[in-house]
Order: C-alpha cells, then sequence, then structure tokens
C-alpha cells in the first residue's frame, strides 16, 4: 500500500468486478456441497412421509451408529482423493483390523493393547502403500488393489474364514455398542474425526499442501515442499481411519470378520464423491463428505424401512457414484472452469 | 571476456556438464553473475539454456561441476536448498496450482503460520499478498481467488511476485513476458529493473531479443550446450546479437 498506484481504474467499477468474482468463486467451490446438501433435505422429507419409523429417535440414531464407520473412512479418503490419490485398500483393512482384535482378545490379550496393536497395523498399511505410491511412483490405484487383495487374504486365512466372538464384557465393546449421553459411540467418534479432519484440511499448512498436490505437484515440489511425505502421509490417513473402522463394526457386532467390510471402499468412495471431491484431485470438501456419506446411511436405512430388497442399495450406491462422476465432470467443473 | 571470475561473484557456474541419455545437453558451461547485475541468456532452442538454468535453481542435478555462491562452494540437489541460499526461479511453465488462490500461491511452501506453526494463518497472508502486489504495481482484485480465475497475464504476474517477494538474492526468469499483453510486458520490465537495483542479480531467459536491451547488462548465447559469447548489452546491436545466436561469424 505504501507504492502509489498510477494505473488504477475508477475506484467503483474494481469494486464491481471484485464483488462478482468474488461472489462467482465463492459459488463455484461450493456449488456441489450445496447440491448435496439438498438432496439429502429431500431423501429425509421423502422417508419421513413414506417410512413411519424413519424420524424416530432410535432410528435416527442407529443410522448414525452404522455409517460412522464410512464417514470416518470418508473423511480420511478426501484427503487422498483430493491429492490425486485413491485407496481401494480400506475395505480389506477394516475386515483385517476386525479379525485381529477379537483373535488377539480371544488369544487372551489385554484389549487396549490389542485395540492400540491393530490401529498401528493399519498406519503400517497405510505405510507400505504410500511408500509404494509416493515414493516409488506406481498409480496408487493398484498398488492399493493389489493391497485389497494381500490384506484380505490374510484377514481369511488368520481367521481360517470363521468369525471370532468378542467377549461382551471386555470393554472395548462398548466402542461399537456404547452411548454417551445417549448418542451411539461411533456416531461421536465420526463426529470428532470429521471437526478434525476438517480443521486439518481448511485450515493446517497440511491441508493446504494435499490440494497443492492434486492441483500441481511439480509446482508444490518446487515451492521446497516435501510432497513424497505429504503423499505418504494421506494413505496413513486412510489405513489408519479404516483399522479404527474394523474396530468399530467388529466391536458393534461383537465379533471379528474376515468377510467384513466387502465393497466398503466403493461406499466410501462414493461418500466422497458425492460431496464434491474431484476424483483428479485438487478440489474436495470435508463437509460435502459427511453430507454425502449421511446420504448414503439414509438411502440405506430408509429403503429397508421400506422393506425394500437390500439387494437393491447395492445398484442403487453403484448408480450413485457413476451419476456424482458424471455430474461432477459435466457439470459442476464448468462451474470451476468458468473465469 | 567478461567470464573471469572476480571475488566479489554472487554466482559461478564452473564446467557444468549434463547429459540425458545420448544427448550432450550441456558440455562444460561457465558462467558468472555479479550482484545486481541482469544477464539475458539466449540461444536457440535445445540450446541448454532451460537445463542450466534449472541446475542453477536445484531443479536439476548436474553430472559434473561446481557452482559457488558468494565465493563459496554450494552443493545443492533440491529446490528447497537453492531457496535457502536465495536462489529464485520463475518457471516457463506458470508453476502455479490452480485450485489455490492468489495469496496461497504466493506464499506455497512458505505460509505465515499461528498457534505455534499449526494453522495457517489466513489474516496475515491475504494482508501480505495485497501489499506486495501493490509494491509490485500488479493488479489483481482479490487475493482470495483460486488462480483458475484469473487471466494469462495474471497468473504470470502471481508467480513472478511469488518469486520477487521473498527477497531473492539470484532470481531466474524463463520466458516471463512470453505470455503477457504488452501493458503488462512494460510492468515485468520495471520490475526487473527495479529488483536489480536493489542488489538482486537476475538471469533472465527469453526470445523477445528487443526486451534484453531494456533490461540487461550483459548478454550470454549459448549454442549446443555450450556458452558461445559473453557480450556487453550496452555496446552490442541486434544483429551482432541474432548472428551469435544463429551460429554465423564463428562458422567462418
Amino acid at each position: 500500500m505504501n507504492t502509489p498506484v498510477t494505473t488504477e481504474p475508477a475506484g467503483n467499477e474494481r469494486l464491481v468486478v471484485t464483488r462478482q468474482a468474488r461472489l462467482t468463486a465463492k459459488l463455484t467451490t461450493h456449488v456441489q456441497t450445496v447440491a448435496v446438501g439438498g438432496v439429502l433435505l429431500v431423501l429425509l422429507l421423502v422417508f419421513a412421509f413414506s417410512a413411519d419409523q424413519f424420524l424416530t429417535v432410535n432410528n435416527v440414531l442407529n443410522l448414525l451408529r452404522q455409517i460412522a464407520p464410512t464417514m470416518i473412512v470418508a473423511v480420511a479418503m478426501t484427503f487422498v482423493i483430493t491429492s490425486g490419490g485413491i485407496d481401494l485398500s480400506v475395505g480389506s483393512t477394516v475386515a483385517l483390523s476386525g479379525s485381529l482384535l477379537a483373535i488377539a482378545i480371544a488369544a487372551g490379550w489385554d484389549p487396549t493393547l490389542a485395540l492400540v496393536a491393530v490401529v498401528l497395523l493399519g498406519a503400517a498399511i497405510g505405510f507400505v502403500n504410500g511408500w509404494f505410491s509416493a515414493y516409488h511412483g506406481i498409480p496408487a490405484f493398484i498398488v492399493t488393489l493389489a493391497m485389497l487383495s494381500i490384506i484380505r487374504g490374510t484377514a481369511l486365512r488368520a481367521t481360517e474364514g470363521y468369525s471370532t466372538p468378542i467377549p461382551r464384557d471386555t470393554w472395548v465393546v462398548t466402542l461399537g455398542q456404547g452411548r454417551l449421553f445417549g448418542i451411539p459411540v461411533p456416531a461421536i467418534l465420526a463426529l470428532v474425526i470429521a471437526v478434525a479432519g476438517w480443521f486439518v484440511f481448511a485450515k493446517t499448512p497440511f491441508g493446504r499442501y494435499v490440494v497443492g498436490m492434486g492441483s500441481n505437484a511439480e509446482s508444490l515440489r518446487r515451492s521446497g515442499v516435501a510432497v513424497r511425505k505429504v503423499g505418504l502421509s494421506v494413505f496413513v490417513l486412510t489405513s489408519t481411519a479404516a483399522a479404527v473402522a474394523g474396530v468399530l463394526v467388529a466391536t458393534r457386532l461383537a465379533s471379528g470378520s474376515a468377510n467384513a467390510g466387502v465393497m466398503f471402499e466403493l461406499e466410501v468412495i462414493t461418500a466422497v464423491v458425492l460431496g464434491g471431491t474431484s476424483l483428479f484431485g485438487g478440489r474436495g470438501s470435508i463437509v460435502g463428505t459427511v453430507l454425502g456419506a449421511l446420504v448414503l446411511g439414509v438411502i440405506a436405512n430408509g429403503l429397508v424401512l421400506l422393506h425394500v430388497s437390500p439387494f437393491y442399495i447395492q445398484i442403487l450406491q453403484g448408480a450413485i457414484l457413476l451419476l456424482a462422476i458424471f455430474l461432477n465432470q459435466k457439470i459442476f467443473s464448468r462451474f470451476a472452469t468458468r473465469t | 571476456m567478461s567470464q573471469r571470475e572476480s571475488t566479489t561473484d554472487r554466482i559461478v557456474m564452473r564446467d557444468i556438464r549434463k547429459r540425458y541419455g545420448m544427448v550432450d545437453a550441456l558440455r562444460g558451461v561457465t558462467l558468472r553473475l555479479g550482484p545486481g547485475e541482469v544477464v539475458g541468456l539466449v540461444g536457440d532452442n535445445a540450446a541448454g539454456k532451460s537445463t542450466l538454468m534449472k541446475i542453477l535453481a536445484g531443479a536439476v542435478v548436474p553430472d559434473s561441476g561446481e557452482i559457488l555462491v558468494d565465493g563459496a562452494p554450494a552443493t545443492y540437489t533440491s529446490p528447497r536448498e537453492a531457496h535457502e541460499l536465495g536462489i529464485e526461479m520463475v518457471y516457463q511453465d506458470l508453476a502455479l496450482c490452480d485450485d489455490i488462490d492468489v495469496a496461497g500461491n504466493l506464499f506455497l511452501g512458505r505460509e505465515p503460520r499461528t498457534a505455534g506453526g499449526l494453522m495457517l494463518d489466513e489474516r496475515a497472508m491475504h494482508a501480505q499478498a495485497r501489499e506486495h502486489l501493490d509494491a509490485l504495481r500488479i493488479r489483481i482484485p482479490l487475493t482470495d481467488l483460486p488462480v483458475r480465475a484469473l487471466s494469462g497475464g495474471q497468473r504470470q504476474a502471481v508467480a513472478i511476485a511469488r518469486a520477487v517477494t521473498f527477497g531473492p538474492r539470484v532470481l531466474i526468469m524463463d520466458e516471463p513476458t512470453a505470455a503477457l499483453a504488452v501493458s503488462e510486458v512494460r510492468t515485468v520490465l520495471e520490475l526487473i529493473r527495479t529488483v536489480a537495483r536493489r542488489g538482486v542479480s537476475v538471469i533472465l531467459i527469453t526470445h523477445r531479443l528487443q526486451d534484453l536491451f531494456e533490461v540487461c547488462d550483459r548478454l550470454c548465447v549459448m549454442y549446443e550446450g555450450t556458452l558461445r559469447a559473453d557480450l556487453d548489452a550496452h555496446t552490442t546491436s541486434l544483429e551482432a546479437l541474432v548472428e551469435e545466436i544463429v551460429g554465423r561469424g564463428h562458422a567462418a
């Protein structure tokens, strides 16, 4: 401000341009988040009128408990996808962490120790994913697809295909089944993780670099940012989140199974894409992801209450993913590129 | 020849070599640069200008050769280390993140932080961005617009501002005026003069030869991976420069 600006256009002209540009910019960044919020509202209204049981306190709390694992992993997945990657191995990690938790407790491990070990194992899986994709440039799609098979196989081998019960008197069962102030513990955990995820994504240098990586990784590298570390960290986030989700699923059912979390990755990715995060990286929204996860949860829950065959839910979920990507590509990206 | 080294040189690059497979990109180039000096680096396509400058900026590691910064031998293998030595580069291909706003791009990798380094200090970032842009007379109304919403000229201006605002000792510009409107070219050339007056050494790569005579002190001509000529910009004619670039005059 200390240098006199000689070639300034008339003050009010600049203001007009400014207001329009700012409005357009704000609108374009958030248009899909607003849209998915609208979809959620419509769904809530439809099911509230068509299914008697839908708007009961019990059902809503139950819905939140069921969608919590998806939401937790989806928040982490938002980081991976925004950075330009993808993690297909989360469903298998859910199965492995739940299975090993149950097996360890059955083998006489202290439940707390078993819990910590399982979450650390999740972080280690993410480290492997990140090492191959971020440090050696192998496409994340292939790395995590291979890991999907490896981890699921490990879980099946460890359990020999049987589910392992978790005794209901171990404290970890409260993680899946318990309530705090009447609210299911998984829902509280999901809320805490979503808020923390939003904070890191929007307010910290790490979140900024995740966006930068998906936007122009070479530019970020030239700016002196340790791009590979950022690229590895996001995979540690998803795998750790998946391990936590596996614990929630297993303790909710009081049983660890190697068949848990089949197609879980699809549900998570659908929630993220539905929320407006671009599969090509650069654009992401944690709020959108949370809303996207809620939409999926409401649909699944509402259709069950309407006695629709659960097989349709899977068909619908795939269709939603396809539609979300289509809209993201064809409609919403047009807002983003308009200048 | 002014390639003779002196103790006050800001940068000395000595016998730099770089091969890419069968291609000899640089075949022993020696270049010196004084404080506050503006050197134009010219040459045909594939003469090795960009490779030489990427080496100076730390983006490419040479096969052999030596770099001295303010007389001290410097070995660095990353842009980050080059930044720490005060060497900044504005890249030809507009190295900006489209999805990040203007202020965020200006401070990318060096964001002002608060809460003990945990959080981005957005307010400080936008205030400082405004100050920097105004000081450089770059007209961008909003610093919270994503860069993708800007014109080509505005984007180039942001890229240059990003390099200038951190007080570099050496500023390398690779075709900084290629994408700009005529009035914006004037702004950039004026900007280069201002920066050089503050003691910053500038290396300018450009195909717009008329720009070189406006701002440069020396003109270095590269030809097939070697430094072929080092001319005084104040006494050299445009014709003589073109002769050197295309290779006539030497063959004779």
